[in-house]
């Protein structure tokens, strides 16, 4: 590993929040992802398990407008990561999970933290912290907490190599009956 | 295939009252129509391959096997833990199955995946006595799919089998095509000038080798599922799925490059085994070997499945397509890999076990003595190498692959399981990613991880002259059987000594492939291992009883490359009461 390889992935991780900006601001389709949710404004929370390679449950419910907490664990043995995001997010963001394992900072069942913490020169790291995605070992547990939008093509995935390929996604679904529920709260 | 599958429903369905997990199968004498030729072969229920067997884990199959031939038969599970008795090889697990003789196999089902089965008598299995095994696990897949295929592979050939180990023996390169021929060497010389082909001929010739030697059976037309290229296979599908395809490689002695065109496939499992997913854009498939991957094509267009052999003498050709009858454009066959010095480089030491007075300079090896007489400079520049001047692959590039490979690849490509400056290391179609056994790690490591209690050293050596294979220098019929203590685990040293790949397949226990990954080692039940090099497995010795363990070219396990193991001790030692035995065995 050479300080300009790094440079370079630093720079590519950089470019997931341009992605991320214009799918979230309406330049997609005029849809959106929705946006990272106040605490506040949790109406439900929604327990997902990772596992290798796929996640328990495989499809959500959400209704538009509606804030969710998502307790996520990690309950298999090899690094997972859960990201919010429509299909042609998830493929341009997996070109930068190839990267991310090719330059060890996802190692099969860990991940190398000093790695992702070291300072670029510039500001960058390699840190994997776009609000609408986690990166988890084995056993760890963490929160996400997302307001939806409109009704958008959506799922939930893990972008490291071949996960999603091979099947580690799951649906968002949109629902009209969890739609009116939302109104009523 | 539809037709086979058909048969094995029915199969399935004819006994009345059958049990759960009953199945029947007849060995028949079959015609097989590969569209290149008509061939009497043998099948079962009626047709070659012969129906897909499809097994839960954790149910316990009988499987009732009537033999209609003229002449035993056996049938072998291919990656199959069970007890020994059930195992299929004649004079190892059982007698065999006379004519005429109802043979029944009982065993539970311990594990899940892609498997096949065979005859493990005389050549039946290259005359076309093959199916697949589909186990459905007890929990779910750690993947998801929409549909699946099963993608059976195999190098018909227009001869009968024993017509071709006949044709071996007198004469080794009876079927390599590739060798170079007068009409060649005065091609080469109108377009490379005499004396630098005359070099390049007197070169190889000194060695006593063809350098296209990487198959010595060419001929073939490649099946898939039974069919010839121009019968052309088809799996449906609808735009979007996600498609599992069940590769297994039932060749008698082709491995074949796979790829298709317009997809990346996700590598999920090898062997039965689930690995960490890998996306690749071509995969080797060794003889033998299984491999399952995921596509997902988003469009509704025809995709080829094109599946070349290693020494580029033949392909298979199948189609996934969203209707039936629909084509994908067809590539040509890339230039044939040629055999560089690194490939013979483990020949050093060839047939010291045949040596009496193991006097290994006196004269008795090929590549030792000559290679000093190879002018590297002759063989640099491109006319050197002179290759195959009838090139049929008109537009291909040669710079890519094999002349600058011959000197010792310089950023050519490489892979840690070819001899390095191997001329066969393999390259995607398309530049990208292509599959290494170095990229091969487990989903989930079936064995806790220790150290090995000894390490046994197996030569893989051979004689092309006399078409002898045979390991440490000795042939089976010479060999004692290998002895191993139940509850050992063993490393595993192959070392290839000579210039052909060999598929090595231990029956009964898993082989676990070392690839530096700990824990994480894939998991197997055939390790090739490259000419030239060195490649080691690991086995944790839980079966008890007696095991075949051979090179699974067909033509080099009956010349014999092949060894019996007996597995000694075990909490079953002397009980022969089958199920029992493979439950404890399997379990471990």
């Amino acid at each position: 590993m050479n300080a300009s390889k790094l440079f370079v992935a630093a720079a590519a991780m950089s470019m997931t929040a341009t992605t991320f900006a214009a799918g979230s601001h309406g330049g997609g389709h005029g849809s959106s992802i929705g946006e990272p949710g106040n605490a506040g404004d949790v109406s439900r929370t929604i327990q997902v398990e990772m596992h290798d390679n796929y996640y328990e449950p495989e499809a959500i419910e959400v209704a538009r407008g509606e804030t969710v907490r998502f307790v996520i664990e990690n309950k298999g043995r090899l690094v997972h990561e859960f990201n919010i995001g429509t299909p042609e997010m998830h493929e341009a963001h997996q070109d930068e999970m190839k990267m991310m394992v090719e330059h060890g900072v996802i190692q099969g069942d860990k991940l190398n933290e000093d790695m992702m913490n070291m300072d670029m020169g510039n500001g960058q790291t390699m840190k994997h912290d776009d609000p609408n995605s986690i990166l988890l070992e084995p056993g760890q547990k963490k929160e996400i907490i997302w307001t939806f939008s409109s009704k958008t093509n959506m799922e939930f995935a893990c972008n490291i190599p071949g996960h999603y390929q091979s099947g580690m996604y799951g649906d968002v679904n949109f629902d009209s009956a969890a739609d009116t529920q939302a109104r009523a709260d | 295939m539809k037709n086979a599958l058909m048969a094995g429903a029915l199969g399935l369905l004819m006994p009345v009252m059958a049990a759960a997990g009953e199945y029947s199968l007849t060995v028949d004498r079959v015609m097989i129509d590969t569209g290149d030729f008509v061939k009497e072969g043998i099948g079962y229920n009626g047709a070659s391959p012969g129906p897909v067997l499809r097994f839960k884990e954790g149910e316990s199959v009988t499987i009732n096997v009537t033999n209609n031939l003229d002449e035993p038969t056996s049938i072998h599970w291919h990656g199959l833990i069970l007890p020994f008795e059930q195992d299929g090889v004649p004079g190892i697990s059982f007698e065999g199955i006379q004519p005429g003789e109802t043979f029944t196999y009982e065993f539970p089902i311990v594990q899940s995946g892609t498997y096949w089965f065979h005859s493990h008598s005389g050549f039946q299995e290259p005359n076309g006595a093959y199916g697949a095994i589909v186990i459905e696990p007890e929990g779910r897949e750690p993947f998801r799919y929409d549909r699946d295929y099963v993608v059976q592979l195999t190098d018909k050939h227009p001869h009968d089998a024993n017509r071709v180990m006949r044709n071996l023996k007198m004469m080794p390169d009876y079927y390599n095509r590739q060798q170079q021929t007068v009409g060649d060497f005065f091609a080469d010389i109108s377009k490379h000038g005499f004396m630098t082909a005359l070099q390049d001929r007197l070169a190889w010739g000194d060695m006593r080798m063809m350098k296209a030697d990487v198959e010595d059976v060419q001929g073939f037309t490649g099946l898939i599922n039974g069919k010839g290229p121009e019968q052309n296979w088809t799996g449906l599908f609808e735009p979007g799925e996600r498609i599992r395809l069940r590769f297994i490689n039932s060749s008698a002695m082709a491995y074949f490059d796979i790829r298709i065109p317009g997809l990346e496939m996700t590598v999920v499992q090898a062997d039965g085994n689930n690995v960490q997913p890998v996306n690749v854009d071509e995969f080797r498939i060794g003889v033998a070997e299984t491999y399952d991957v995921i596509v997902r094509p988003k469009t509704a267009e025809a995709y080829t499945i094109f599946a070349e052999s290693m020494g580029r003498s033949g392909y298979a050709r199948a189609t996934l397509a969203p209707e039936e009858g629909m084509e994908g454009p067809v590539p040509g066959l890339r230039e044939a890999p040629l055999l560089t010095m690194a490939d013979m480089s483990g020949m050093h030491g060839m047939d010291h076990g045949d040596m009496t007075g193991a006097d290994a300079s006196a004269g008795m090896d090929h590549s030792d003595m000559n290679q000093g007489e190879m002018d590297p400079d002759g063989m640099k520049d491109d006319s050197g190498m002179a290759a195959d001047a009838s090139d049929s692959m008109a537009g291909m590039d040669h710079s890519g692959m094999d002349h600058g490979a011959m000197i010792m690849s310089e950023g050519g490509a490489s892979d840690p399981f070819y001899a390095e400056g191997s001329g066969l290391v393999p390259v995607a179609a398309n530049g990208g990613k292509f599959l290494s056994y170095a990229d091969l790690r487990a989903q989930k490591p079936l064995y806790e991880e220790r150290e090995p209690t000894r390490e046994i050293e197996l030569r893989l050596t051979g004689n092309m002259e006399r078409y002898t294979w045979s390991i440490n220098g000795v042939k089976y019929e010479d060999a004692e059987p290998l002895r191993l203590q139940y509850g050992e685990r063993v490393r595993f040293k192959f070392v290839n000594e000579t210039m052909m790949t060999h598929p090595m397949h231990l029956h009964g226990m898993w082989s676990i492939l070392d690839v530096g990954a700990g824990e994480w080692n894939p998991v197997k039940h055939v390790i090739s291992v490259q000419p030239g090099t060195t490649v080691y497995m690991e086995t944790e010795v839980d079966a008890p009883g007696q095991w075949a363990f051979h090179c699974h070219l067909s033509y080099h396990a009956a010349s014999g490359m092949f060894r019996k193991v007996v597995v000694e001790g075990g909490p079953d030692q002397g009980n022969t009461a089958g199920a029992e035995v493979a439950k404890d065995g399997g379990d471990a």
